[in-house]
């Protein structure tokens, strides 16, 4: 440094800053700018959401007890798919989502359920006659994701969680039919008309639409005041801003992949039922036409492939001939077992209490399985939701018929490639879905039925399935009644019907006899009134794939008093003599004893239930 | 972390594009709302501006943002030999028009029009749509220490009489403000463009760019190097996001009477430091200089309550929100031609990472923009001498919006680099070249890739070009061919509906002519 001179101060000059300090400077300044920044990681796909690798998450299906999900209706997880919300509004969107079915994947865990049986995951059209297509079974596109729902992703993410929590996943599909997606032009006009006529008084009151006009066996025919003029026309609908745009893909977006004949009038016809468009405007597909059919089969052996799902649950089976089901389960399995999956379920719904009906569809080439309709009839509503309505309520022999025609009517060998379980032993029961009324709408309130229902559900031979919202008592009645809101309920696990179930659960999860034993009806009766075995019906779960377990299962269905096995002297008689048996579903647990014959008196109160295990097979902390 | 960081910082240093891990889509939602009519302009205001080289010292403004020059020094006092000071001059005032403009019309090669094939927030320019401001002032001087100017810019979107056929002009209100300068202070109200540096090969003002109606003030600090500058300001844009009108029972007689339901303006607060680091000893640039400028903004919206008009008329309300914002830039000049350089930095949180003529469409469960983020480092330069010049821009973005899915549209990370080299012919013609390479990385599944959906553009372009008011980047007005050329990865192709074009083209033809001038414009120093 300088010396300063006498007399003078040093001037303060500022001195700007040479080069090499400017390049430092800036070089600083980038370093800085790049250090303060925070964390900016590279977007990427969790792994979780890429394409999975197809496993078999299923041992045996009679261990699963099904969940079934309207997806709308359980959570709502992310709230930018709330697109046309209207809350409150049963027949409008309400906002869940897949992401909202992860997040609450404990909640199915407590619950005790292993299987998802979730709504359709297509993308639909969005609405119609003021109604939207929430449910997922107004399909438009089967090769895209319901945005509603979510997007690819988020279905892969829930369906990998869920895998990692023990649980599976079950696709809803549908063949039968597509959205409303053509109108017939009847009188070629080029318009999609509906027309109202008649006076009321001197003529009736008809409505006519072309959107959905009567059945004909001719094809639905355009005909103008001057008489028919042929076949009328299929016009694709455009409107894309609700979706209702030609569907996908390939085929399905031609008139030849429908019938074209108009709305199914009765449904004991089988041409109607197999070949006439399902009420609302859905329009039936030709699915006899075998591009058709190579479309289906690719389009959901696909959405298992990408997703990993572990079943399917097929929507109106009985609408569609058995030549597709043949043609679609084998061409499915096969391409699922050449990528990894196997024990594919595929179970239908036929919306039917014939048994012989039901299972023609379970015969050796086709199904796994069926809705066991017949027995919702004919045992949930007849026996148990009339409990508070004595006159109206039928006696348990009828179950035992029921039962009986099972062996008669369904499969009793597994598919080919299929899960390796006859039909007769998988058949999947269930109290109500989505279709129906509640059970508790129907047993106008009574709980007490309602769980009664649920141990007959848990405790019997097939696989069990719990409709949504049924663990909360909801009692919802027709649709869309029946379609409520779960995440009201702030998914309570504290409810009475919720523990009930939950036990249930573990019980059958616990006892091999509940889940894999064949059945025997030890007692049933005509008897509904005052007598001793009012109500009564006992069956043992043993044998089979159980091996030695044992579990014999008594009813009393009846809601006045306390019933037993026993009338006019004759005694039950079980398969095991001198034998202790515990009541694992009392937590006190009462023990019954069978004498040397095998003679067993058992009573149980009103609308309640004994699930029987040896004393030597009971399993504790259950 | 720290390899991010290095990343970044080697990427703005060798300005590689292949670095620019970034997607691009059509006009996204997190960008500002273009102005009506102007597509193009889907990163922000559609006005551009020459890249701002810092003016020459004498008078220290920043694009826009007029701060009062240093003030004039008082004459020596008598009986030291100063002469006597002049009287005091009379107050004295004058109209002033100014213009930007663009106009250019094209064709695509195959029988369609020329359209703009960006994939990113703020693509190249090359195939920008028309637009255009015209501007008058007032300016007043009533003492040296004392001036006002009143300015109000008209601006004009496409489509243009001539093309369409439709008489009805788009026109924007940009400017109608007043501001008043008094010594080193400088305060305004109204209606403004009130914004910093841009990088003018991307049409974008990476630190600071405020569409806004409020007020602000600047005081230039004694040493005339530093400015600090202050502003507030308030949108309310017509969407249910911020505003609602609906229709009540009239409180006499009957009917129905409107009434506003959702009031919920976005104010935002800007600070902003300016210091001039000015003639810098360079070997051979007497004129050098650099700057650093240090940026903050504050967002917040109120609550408030919406009726849903559209499905249920249920009153849904609407929470408050909030955001902020930090930003740097650092500018360096030579003095010589325009040549410089500006460095950018910015950060965003929250309601303040959307800028506020853009409404956000994705939101957090609890229908805010919490853990919405911004993240971006920018770089602008121009460089001329003797028959060359080179002009280039260039950006690294990430995009985060607060949407609980880790997959969304609004999940990005994107970036663009744009070269135009030019060699001028003579003292008015030039021909120029331009290559660039864009690139938006979206958290959204590429079913085929099985990652994210990367959607990308190079593009190459040669404009010949007629300047009538000299040789430089930024002379102008300047006439125009243009030939452009993109090729559209399949990602970008996968953005579009499949029934338009651009779902299809893998090649982008852009042919057309153009032209575009600025002068005496408030906006552009």
């Amino acid at each position: 440094m300088k010396p300063t001179l006498p007399g003078h101060a040093r001037p303060v000059i500022p001195r700007a800053p040479g080069a090499r300090t400017v390049r430092r400077a800036l070089l600083g300044a980038l370093i800085g700018a790049a250090a303060l920044a925070p964390e900016v990681g590279c977007v990427s796909i969790p792994a979780a959401e890429k394409q999975p690798i197809l496993a078999t998450h299923v041992a045996d299906w009679r261990d699963e007890v099904i969940y079934q999900v309207l997806v709308d209706r359980f959570a709502d997880g992310d709230v930018n798919n709330d697109y046309a919300v209207r809350s409150g509004s049963l027949a409008r969107f309400q906002g869940g989502d897949w992401k909202g079915i992860e997040d609450h994947l404990d909640y199915f865990t407590s619950l005790g359920v292993t299987t998802l049986w979730i709504s359709p995951v297509v993308k639909n059209i969005e609405t119609d006659a003021d109604v939207d297509s929430y449910h997922g079974y107004w399909a438009q596109d089967l090769t895209q994701v319901n945005p509603h729902f979510g997007d690819l992703a988020s279905l892969r993410s829930m369906i990998a969680a869920a895998h990692n929590h023990g649980l599976k996943v079950v696709l809803d599909i549908v063949t039968n039919h597509m959205g409303q997606i053509f109108f017939y032009d009847i009188n070629l006009n080029g318009h999609p008309d509906v027309y109202v006529s008649g006076t009321g008084s001197s003529s009736a009151v008809t409505r006519s639409s072309e959107y959905d006009p009567d059945f004909d066996p001719r094809g639905v025919q355009a005909q103008t005041s001057l008489g028919l003029d042929g076949r009328a026309p299929i016009i694709f609908i455009n409107d894309p801003t609700i979706n209702r745009v030609p569907p996908q893909p390939g085929i399905l977006g031609t008139a030849r992949a429908y019938h074209g004949l108009g709305r199914i009038l009765n449904y004991d016809i089988p041409v109607q039922r197999l070949t006439g468009d399902f009420p609302g405007g859905l329009k039936d597909v030709a699915t006899e036409d075998p591009e058709v059919r190579a479309t289906m089969i690719d389009a959901y052996a696909r959405w298992v492939e990408l997703a990993d799902f572990d079943g399917f649950r097929i929507d109106t089976v009985k609408h569609v001939e058995h030549e597709f089901w043949q043609e679609f389960s084998q061409g499915v399995r096969k391409r699922l077992a050449a990528s990894g999956k196997h024990n594919f379920l595929m179970f239908g719904e036929a919306f039917d209490g014939n048994d012989e009906l039901l299972g023609s569809y379970t015969v050796p080439g086709e199904l796994d399985s069926v809705f066991y309709f017949s027995q919702h009839f004919q045992v949930f509503d007849d026996i148990f939701k009339n409990a508070h309505n004595p006159p109206s309520q039928h006696g348990t022999k009828q179950i035992e018929g029921l039962w009986r025609d099972r062996e008669k009517y369904y499969a009793k060998v597994p598919q080919e490639n299929g899960i390796g379980i006859a039909p007769t032993k998988a058949l999947v029961n269930f109290l109500d879905n989505h279709d129906v009324s509640r059970f508790l709408f129907d047993a106008k309130g009574d709980k007490d039925a309602l769980r009664n229902a649920l141990t007959f559900l848990m405790a019997e031979q097939g696989i069990p399935c719990l409709y949504y919202g049924t663990e909360q008592d909801f009692a919802g009645g027709n649709d869309p009644a029946n379609r409520e809101v779960l995440w009201k309920t702030g998914f309570d696990t504290t409810g009475d019907t919720f523990r009930h179930f939950s036990k249930l659960a573990r019980l059958r999860q616990g006892y091999l006899a509940l889940r894999r034993g064949d059945t025997t009806v030890r007692w049933s009766t005509t008897h509904t009134g005052g007598e001793d075995d009012a109500g009564i019906f006992a069956f043992e779960r043993a044998g089979g794939d159980a091996q030695d377990r044992y579990a014999l299962i008594v009813f009393n269905t009846n809601a006045k008093k306390i019933s037993s096995t026993t009338d006019n002297g004759t005694v039950m008689s079980v398969s095991l003599q001198g034998k202790t048996f515990v009541d694992v579903l009392d937590p006190l647990q009462p023990t019954f004893t069978s004498d040397a014959g095998g003679f067993l008196l058992v009573t149980v109160p009103a609308q309640s239930a004994r699930i029987l295990v040896p004393q030597d097979q009971v399993v504790t902390n259950l | 972390m720290a390899k991010t960081k290095l990343l970044l910082s080697m990427a703005i240093l060798v300005a590689i594009p292949a670095t620019a891990r970034a997607q691009a889509e059509p006009p996204p939602s997190d960008a500002p709302a273009p102005p009506a009519g102007s597509p193009s302009s889907a990163s922000g205001a559609s006005t551009d501006a020459p890249s701002t080289a810092p003016a020459p010292p004498s008078s220290a403004v920043d694009s826009s943002r007029d701060v009062a020059p240093p003030a004039t020094p008082p004459p020596a006092p008598p009986g030291e030999g100063a002469a006597l000071a002049p009287p005091a001059s009379a107050p004295s005032g004058h109209f002033e028009f100014g213009s930007y403009g663009r106009v250019r019309i094209a064709s695509d090669g195959r029988g369609g029009t020329g359209r703009q094939a960006n994939v990113v927030a703020h693509g190249t320019r090359i195939d920008e749509e028309s637009y255009a401001e015209l501007e008058l002032r007032r300016e007043d001087t009533f003492t040296p220490d004392i001036r006002t100017k009143v300015v109000a810019t008209l601006a004009l979107f496409p489509p243009f009489f001539h093309f369409s056929g439709d008489a009805t002009q788009q026109i924007a209100m940009r400017n109608l403000f007043a501001q008043g300068t008094y010594g080193p202070w400088t305060m305004w109200v109204g209606s403004r463009m009130y914004r910093g540096d841009d990088i003018y090969l991307l049409d974008w003002w990476p630190l600071d760019n405020q569409n806004t109606v409020g007020g602000g003030a600047g005081v230039t600090l004694p040493d005339n190097d530093t400015m600090v500058q202050a502003h507030v300001g308030m949108q309310r844009l017509d969407n249910a996001y911020q505003h609602q009108d609906i229709q009540v029972v009239a409180p006499f007689g009957v009917g129905a009477q409107t009434i506003t339901k959702l009031d919920r303006p976005r104010l935002v607060e800007t600070l902003k430091a300016t210091h001039f680091f000015r003639h810098v000893p360079l070997r051979g640039m007497a004129k050098a200089g650099f700057k650093v400028i240090v940026y903050g903004e504050a967002h917040e919206l109120s609550a408030g309550t919406v009726r849903d008009t559209i499905t249920n008329n249920e009153d849904r309300p609407v929470p408050s929100d909030s955001g902020w914002l930090v930003g740097t830039q650092l500018g360096f000049w030579t003095g010589e031609r325009d040549t410089h350089v500006n460095l950018f930095f910015r950060h965003a949180r929250g309601v303040a990472a959307y800028d506020p003529l853009a409404v956000p469409t994705t939101f957090a469960n609890d229908k805010t923009t919490s853990g919405s983020t911004e993240t971006l480092v920018a770089i602008g330069a121009n460089y001329e001498r003797d028959m060359f010049g080179v002009v280039a821009g260039g950006y690294l973005r990430a995009f985060r919006d607060g949407d609980p899915s880790p997959t969304s549209t609004q999940k990005y990370d994107e970036g663009t680099l744009v070269v135009r080299p030019q060699v001028y012919i003579g003292e008015h013609f030039g021909v120029a070249v331009e290559g660039s390479f864009q690139e938006r990385r979206l958290a959204i599944l590429d079913p085929k890739a099985n990652a994210p959906l990367v959607a990308s553009a190079l593009r190459g372009g040669i404009i010949p070009y007629f300047s009538p008011s000299g040789r430089g980047t930024y002379k102008r007005p300047q006439l125009r061919i243009i030939y452009a050329v993109t090729a559209r990865s399949d990602g970008a192709r996968a953005l579009y509906p499949a029934e338009d074009i651009f779902a299809t083209r893998k090649t982008e033809h852009f042919i057309g002519l153009g032209a575009e001038w600025w002068f005496n414009s408030s906006s552009y120093p």
